[in-house]
């Protein structure tokens, strides 16, 4: 039987890891609250936008003239993978890095192979995971997190569209998880680049009257749809990163608690075994003494 | 007619309105009620709108586009 002390600083030790985890998992719950509200905020903007662009194509097809719908021989890939910055929460991360390394080493393993691949991270997490593993992450946007607004996250789909443009990658992939509920994250593989078409029902026809020109519209409106497609993915990976710490940290909470209900049965066990020695001891004595 | 102006981040106005000005990249324009189907892109600007009820208000956008369908106008535009 372990001994009585050992047993008491255990207890304490475990409880104030509970109090720790409970803590965090407090703090996750008031960032997810946030979390979701940006992402239930941008939904009316981005359904607004499919819509228009929907409206658009069904008035007539000027695809063909953007570059961002035109698809090209796949020779030269980007892997964009969204996770967090901070860990403690669960597979969170772990999950979308292995989805990236299935494609790297499943679809995309010939352009690997010839050096065509390369690997931006948004989050830390990837970066450390991949560099562990071997792979080499070109780039990481990671300071996307401090301060999570459409305006930085522009920038970045600014800088990933002239890449396209240019010709320094045929095809940009994203990676990131979808934010369903607190507990549950949906593992989402997105082509980002070029844009797929959708074979969409084409609606009925209105005649719309196009300032300045349907093909400047549509060519404004592209990149700025690109653009909410990148923010909406980190802020859905956000909220999910909240939920998935909130979980683990509600796991955890209640792991130390069953620990601690364990320990003190145990640490009873123990004392009522010393004390039932020590009686026997003493009546040992005192028998001897009678006799 | 009704008008909505949702940006990425939240949605400025929403609800009925009796006129609104826009500035269209190719110049500024106002829409009143039974506007035929339009598209037009917009540059930075003011959006200056009177409501049914209550008093004109302004926006500053930065950039955006409307769609005008069926005395529904949608403004989406970024700050």
């Amino acid at each position: 039987m372990a001994n009585l002390k050992e047993i008491r600083s255990r207890i304490t030790s475990v409880k104030s890891t509970r109090q720790i985890t409970s803590a965090m998992k407090m703090v996750a719950a008031s960032k997810l609250r946030k979390a979701q509200d940006a992402v239930t905020r941008l939904r009316p903007y981005a359904n607004k936008m499919h819509e228009i662009l929907e409206h658009i194509s069904a008035a007539g097809d000027v695809s063909d003239t953007n570059v961002f719908t035109h698809v090209r021989e796949t020779k030269k890939v980007l892997l964009i993978i969204v996770t967090s910055n901070k860990g403690l929460c669960g597979a969170f991360n772990a999950n979308v890095v292995k989805k990236g390394i299935s494609l790297i080493v499943g679809e995309f393993s010939a352009q690997y192979k010839s050096g065509n691949l390369e690997i931006l991270t948004i989050g830390k997490k990837a970066e450390d995971i991949l560099k562990a593993k071997g792979y080499k992450v070109a780039r990481n946007d990671n300071d996307l997190y401090n301060s999570l607004t459409f305006e930085n996250a522009r920038e970045v789909a600014n800088r990933l569209m002239s890449e396209y443009s240019e010709g320094k990658y045929d095809k940009i992939m994203l990676i990131y998880n979808r934010f369903k509920n607190a507990a549950t994250q949906d593992l989402t593989v997105e082509q980002f680049l070029p844009i797929e078409q959708s074979e969409g029902n084409k609606k009925i026809k209105h005649d719309y009257i196009f300032e300045p020109s349907q093909e400047e519209i549509v060519n404004s409106l592209i990149p700025d749809s690109l653009r909410t497609q990148l923010f909406s993915a980190v802020i859905d990976s956000n909220a999910a990163e909240h939920g998935a710490r909130m979980t683990a940290m509600h796991q955890a909470t209640d792991n130390a608690s069953d620990l601690i209900k364990d320990l003190t049965l145990t640490y009873n066990k123990a004392r009522q075994a010393s004390i039932t020695n020590e009686i026997l001891e003493i009546v040992a004595g005192a028998n001897a003494l009678n006799g | 007619m009704y008008l909505e102006i949702v940006t990425p981040e939240k949605t400025l106005f929403s609800g009925e309105i009796e006129k609104v000005k826009l500035p269209g990249s190719s110049g500024s324009f106002g829409l009143l009620n039974r506007h035929a189907p339009m598209i037009s892109s917009l540059e930075a600007g003011e959006i200056k709108l009177t409501p049914k009820e209550g008093d004109v208000t302004l926006f500053d956008i930065k950039s955006g586009v409307v769609e005008v369908l069926n005395n529904n106008i949608i403004v989406l535009a970024t700050e």
